[in-house]
C-alpha cells in the first residue's frame, strides 16, 4: 500500500493587479538568487482563425524580435548580454512569455514583458526570417515517425477544430502569413485573459518595474473558466506508410478540460496507466512482453477537449502482437475499475509527480501560470490531491467509460506492420462505430 | 567511520558546500543540503560506461543499466519501482561513455528505505535469465527506436568516423549482433569487475538537514562493497580523425552538417571552462557569432548548435547545423569565415563578459533542483574532483580573449574536424 508523504501547500502569494487588469502573483522562495517569470495569455495556436493556422506561433516568435525602443538585436544584447533567457512560445492554449534572470538583472529586464505585449514592431523583414524558420521547422519535424502518428491522430480527433493542429502551423496558411494578421493578432493579446506569475526573489519596487510610470497600461484581465466544448468522438484508423524498423501505434480520444472535475479521475488514470516504472502500460508492454522501449500516456491539460493517448513504438515483424496488447490494455480499462491498491498507488505517483514539479522556480512559475490562465484557482493543484484521496476506484471506472469508450488508433511504420494492425484493429470491438459495443 | 571534515570553502549564492564522507572501503559520499528543496535525490554513480567495455561486450554497460532494474537476490522484478513510487518517488538511469548512474527522487522521510532498495538493486542486481532474455528485447527495440531517428543515426555515424579507434565512436547501445551475443554469467563478470569501491560514488541532495546520512551509509550494502586488489587500467587515449565525408540517408527532410573537434579532457577542468565560453561565444544566443551569421543575417539555416561534451578521454564539441540541402556549401564556408575572423581579430571583452555571464548563469540555475545538484557533486565525486560549488564559476574568470585565441580557438579549426554531411536520400 502507498505510504507517500502528505505534500505541503504551496504558500498563498503576494497579489496585485497591473493598471490594465493583468493580475500578478509573486511566490517568493529561498535557494539561488534567480527570478522566473511566467506571462500567460490565452489565445494560442487555438485561436488561429481559418485560414491563418500558424500565426499565434509566428506572432510569439516576433514579440523578441523588436519592441518598444528595442531592436530585435538590441533586445537579444541587452537578455544575452545578461547572461539571462527571454522567450516567448504558442501553445494550443495560450502565448507564453517566459523570463529566467538573475535576481540582479531582474529590474533591467521585467519591463520588457508589458513593451513586448504592447508594442511589438512586427518588423517585415524578422516576419520574413520567423516564418521562414518555422516553415523548415515544419518540414524537419515529418521525420520523426512519432510526429507523423500524432499529428494524423491530432487531425483525426480534432478536424478543423482549435486542436487539429500543430502549433507551428499549417505549411500553406503559414506561408500567406504576413504583417496585417500579425497586427489583428497583436492588438487582441490579453483580451481573454492573461495570468503574471513570478516566483524565486524578485527586486524590490515590483509594480513600478511591471508598469513603468510613463507607460500606457496593457488592457487584460484574469482569465475566466471555459465551459469547453464536448468531443465528438469516433473511432477511426489513420495509417501513414514509413519505411521504418518500427511501428508506431497512439491510440487515443478527445475528452474534457482540466477545469471539468472528472479531469481529475483521468489524470489518476494517467498516472496509473503511464506514470513511472510500475505503471500498468510500462510493466504490461515493456516488462512482460518487451514490446517497447518507451510507452505511455500523453494527457496534457488544456483549456478545451483534452487528448488521452496511449503511445508506444514496437518492431515492426509484431506489429500483430503490440497493437492486440495495446486494445487489451484500453479495454481492461473500460472492463475493470482499478483495485484499491492500484487506486492508491496512482495517488501516491499523482503525489509524488507534483513535489517532483515544485523543484525550481520555473517549474512552479510554469505551473501556476497555467492553471490561473485556465481561470482556476492558485490552490487548484492542491485541493486537487486533497480531492484524490477521496475518489474511488468506481469513480474513476465511471469516468473511463464516460470519456474513454471511443478511441482512434493511428500507426505510423511500414506496409506490412500497417496491415497487420490493421486486421488486428478491424477485429476489436473498440473499432466499431458506436463505443457502446466496447463496453462489456 | 572515518569522516572527513567539513570542506572549508564558501559556496555559490545561498548553498552550503558539499561535504564529504569516505567509508572505510573507500567509497565516497557527497551530500548538500538545500533549505528549499522539497525532496532529495540520492544519485549513485559509477565508472562502468561504454568506454569500459571488452570486445565482445558492446552495449553491455547499457544493458546491465536496464537489468538492475529487474530487482536483486532481496527484490523481484518491479518491487523496487512499485516501492519507490508508493512512497511518492521516481527513479531513472542513464549509461554514457564514461559513467553510469541511477537516481532516485523521494521526500526526505522516504531516505532511509530509498537508500537500502536503491543499494541493493544497484549492487545485488538478479540477472535472472528469463528477465534477461525479456529485457534484450526491450534493449533491442530501443535501438530500433533510435535508428528510426534519422538524425540520430547520421550523429552517430559522426562519432564513428570521428573517433573509429576509440570507443566513443561506439553506440553506448551497443550492437544487435553482440547484444544476442550476452549471456547473464557475461554480464555479472563485467558487473563485479565494475561495481566496486574507488569506482562508485554516492550523492544525497535536498531536503537533508534531518537527515542522519552517516549512520544510514554506516550500514548499508554500499559500506559492505569489497574492493579490488588491481587498480582500474587506463582508457585509450582519444586522438580524433579529421576528414570530410557524406551520407545519404531516406527520410531526411532537412539537411544535416556535422562536425566533430577535440577539445580537452575532464580532467582539466579550467579548460573545460574556458571551451564553454568560446562554444557559448560561438553559438549560444542569436547574438552569438555562429547564430547571427547564418541563421539571422544570411538566413542559411534553420539552426545552429555547437555543444561540448565532457569527457574523459577528450572531450568533443559537436556542430549540428540544420539546412536546406543546396545551402551546406556556403554554410561549411561561412562557418570557417567566421572562425577565420576571430582568429584574425580577437572578439572585444564585451562579447567574452556575455559568454561569461551566459554559462555562470547556466550553471547557477543548474543549482535549484535536488536532481541536478545530486547529479553535479555525484560526477565530481566519482572522479576524484569535487569542488566547492563557487569554483566554476572562478575558472571562468581566469580566461581572458587573448588566452582563448591562443590556447583553445586553434583547436576547433576547420582543417581539425570531422565533418559529416548528411543529405536526404
Amino acid at each position: 500500500m502507498s505510504r507517500s508523504t502528505p505534500l505541503p501547500p504551496l504558500p498563498q502569494p503576494e497579489r496585485f493587479e497591473l493598471p490594465g487588469g493583468c493580475p500578478v502573483s509573486v511566490l517568493h522562495r529561498q535557494g539561488p538568487a534567480i527570478l522566473s517569470a511566467r506571462l500567460w495569455i490565452r489565445g494560442g495556436s487555438a485561436a488561429d482563425p481559418p485560414g491563418q493556422r500558424g500565426r499565434a506561433q509566428l506572432l510569439a516568435g516576433l514579440l523578441s524580435r523588436g519592441c518598444g525602443e528595442l531592436s530585435g538585436d538590441q533586445l537579444a544584447d541587452l537578455v544575452e548580454g545578461l547572461g539571462d533567457e527571454l522567450r516567448c512560445e504558442a501553445s494550443e492554449d495560450a502565448l507564453v512569455i517566459s523570463l529566467k534572470c538573475a535576481s540582479d538583472d531582474a529590474p533591467a529586464l521585467l519591463p520588457l514583458l508589458g513593451v513586448m505585449v504592447q508594442r511589438p514592431w512586427l518588423d517585415p523583414d524578422q516576419i520574413s526570417l520567423e516564418r521562414q524558420l518555422n516553415l523548415q521547422t515544419l518540414g524537419r519535424l515529418r521525420e520523426d515517425p512519432f510526429q507523423q502518428a500524432h499529428d494524423q491522430l491530432r487531425s483525426h480527433l480534432f478536424g478543423q477544430g482549435p486542436y487539429g493542429h500543430d502549433p507551428l502551423g499549417v505549411e500553406a496558411e503559414l506561408a500567406g502569413l504576413d504583417r496585417p494578421q500579425l497586427l489583428d493578432a497583436a492588438a487582441v493579446l490579453g483580451g481573454q485573459g492573461a495570468a503574471l506569475v513570478l516566483v524565486g526573489r524578485p527586486p524590490a519596487g515590483l509594480e513600478a518595474l511591471l508598469q513603468p510610470p510613463d507607460s500606457p497600461a496593457w488592457s487584460s484581465r484574469s482569465a475566466s473558466l471555459l465551459n469547453g466544448q464536448g468531443a465528438q468522438n469516433e473511432p477511426g484508423l489513420l495509417l501513414e506508410e514509413q519505411d521504418t524498423e518500427q511501428l508506431v501505434l497512439m491510440l487515443g480520444t478527445a475528452t474534457v478540460p482540466l477545469a471539468d472535475p472528472r479531469s481529475l479521475a483521468l489524470r489518476l488514470l494517467q498516472c496509473h496507466l503511464g506514470v513511472g516504472m510500475s505503471s500498468r502500460l510500462f510493466v504490461a508492454l515493456r516488462e512482460d512482453h518487451g514490446l517497447a522501449y518507451d510507452v505511455g500516456v500523453h494527457a496534457p491539460a488544456r483549456c478545451g477537449a483534452a487528448p488521452f493517448v496511449f503511445h508506444l513504438s514496437s518492431s515492426a515483424e509484431r506489429a500483430a502482437e503490440a497493437t492486440t496488447e495495446l486494445l487489451a490494455e484500453w479495454q481492461r480499462l473500460l472492463d475493470q475499475p482499478l483495485s484499491a491498491e492500484e487506486l492508491a498507488l496512482a495517488i501516491a505517483k499523482f503525489r509524488g509527480a507534483s513535489a517532483a514539479g515544485r523543484q525550481t522556480c520555473g517549474q512552479i512559475a510554469d505551473r501556476q501560470a497555467m492553471v490561473l490562465g485556465h481561470g482556476l484557482g492558485w490552490s487548484y493543484a492542491d485541493e486537487a490531491l486533497e480531492r484524490a484521496g477521496s475518489l474511488d476506484p468506481d469513480s474513476l471506472h465511471v469516468v473511463a467509460r464516460q470519456l474513454l469508450s471511443r478511441p482512434s488508433l493511428s500507426l505510423c511504420g511500414p506496409s506490412e506492420a500497417l496491415r497487420a494492425a490493421g486486421t488486428v484493429w478491424g477485429a476489436h470491438p473498440l473499432s466499431r462505430p458506436s463505443g457502446v459495443q466496447a463496453l462489456s | 567511520m572515518p569522516l572527513l571534515p567539513r570542506l572549508p570553502l564558501q559556496a555559490a549564492d545561498s548553498f552550503e558546500d558539499p561535504r564529504l564522507l569516505r567509508l572505510a572501503n573507500g567509497v565516497e559520499v557527497v551530500s548538500l543540503c538545500q533549505e528549499q528543496a522539497p525532496l532529495v535525490c540520492l544519485d549513485f554513480w559509477c565508472q562502468a560506461g561504454s568506454a569500459g567495455e571488452c570486445p565482445g561486450e558492446e552495449g553491455v554497460a547499457h544493458f546491465l543499466e536496464h537489468m538492475v532494474f529487474k530487482g536483486s537476490e532481496r527484490l523481484e522484478a518491479g518491487e523496487f519501482d512499485r516501492r519507490i513510487e508508493s512512497l511518492g518517488g521516481s527513479s531513472n538511469a542513464a549509461t554514457g561513455f564514461d559513467d553510469v548512474h541511477y537516481h532516485v527522487l523521494v521526500p526526505a522521510q522516504a531516505v532511509p528505505e530509498a537508500l537500502e532498495l536503491l543499494l541493493d538493486l544497484v549492487l545485488k542486481p538478479r540477472l535472472d535469465p528469463a528477465d534477461f532474455r525479456m529485457e534484450r528485447q526491450v534493449v533491442l527495440e530501443e535501438l530500433a527506436q533510435s535508428e528510426d531517428q534519422p538524425e540520430e543515426v547520421a550523429f552517430q555515424r559522426l562519432l564513428a568516423l570521428a573517433c573509429p579507434q576509440h570507443p566513443y565512436g561506439r553506440p553506448i547501445l551497443g550492437t544487435r549482433a553482440a547484444l544476442k551475443a550476452q549471456t547473464p554469467d557475461g554480464m555479472a563478470y563485467f558487473h563485479s569487475g565494475a561495481y566496486r569501491p574507488r569506482r562508485c560514488s554516492l550523492a544525497v541532495a535536498g531536503a537533508t538537514d534531518q537527515l542522519p546520512i552517516d549512520s544510514l551509509l554506516a550500514n548499508s550494502a554500499l559500506a559492505g562493497l569489497e574492493p579490488l586488489d588491481s587498480a582500474r587500467p587506463a582508457g585509450p587515449a582519444l586522438e580524433l580523425s579529421p576528414g570530410v565525408h557524406e551520407l545519404k540517408l531516406p527520410r531526411l527532410e532537412a539537411a544535416r552538417l556535422l562536425m566533430a573537434w577535440q577539445l580537452p579532457a575532464a580532467d582539466d577542468q579550467e579548460a573545460v571552462a574556458g571551451a564553454d565560453l568560446l562554444t557559448s561565444l560561438l553559438a549560444e544566443g542569436r547574438r552569438s557569432r555562429l547564430v547571427q551569421r547564418l541563421r539571422e543575417e544570411l538566413r542559411l539555416v534553420e539552426s545552429i548548435d555547437l555543444d561540448l561534451n565532457v569527457l574523459e578521454a577528450g572531450s568533443l564539441a559537436l556542430l549540428e547545423a540544420v539546412c536546406a540541402p543546396e545551402q551546406v556549401a556556403a554554410v561549411e564556408e561561412q562557418i570557417a569565415v567566421v572562425w577565420q575572423e576571430i582568429c584574425c581579430s580577437p572578439p572585444p571583452e564585451s562579447e567574452l563578459e556575455r559568454a561569461r555571464r551566459l554559462v555562470a548563469n547556466g550553471y547557477r540555475f543548474g543549482l535549484e533542483s535536488a536532481s541536478s545538484v545530486a547529479g553535479l557533486i555525484g560526477h565530481q565525486c566519482l572522479w576524484g574532483r569535487l569542488q566547492p560549488l563557487r569554483q566554476p564559476l572562478e575558472l571562468l574568470q581566469r580566461w581572458s580573449v587573448e588566452r582563448l585565441s591562443s590556447e583553445l580557438l586553434p583547436l576547433l579549426a576547420p582543417e581539425r574536424a570531422c565533418r559529416l554531411l548528411a543529405l536526404p536520400a
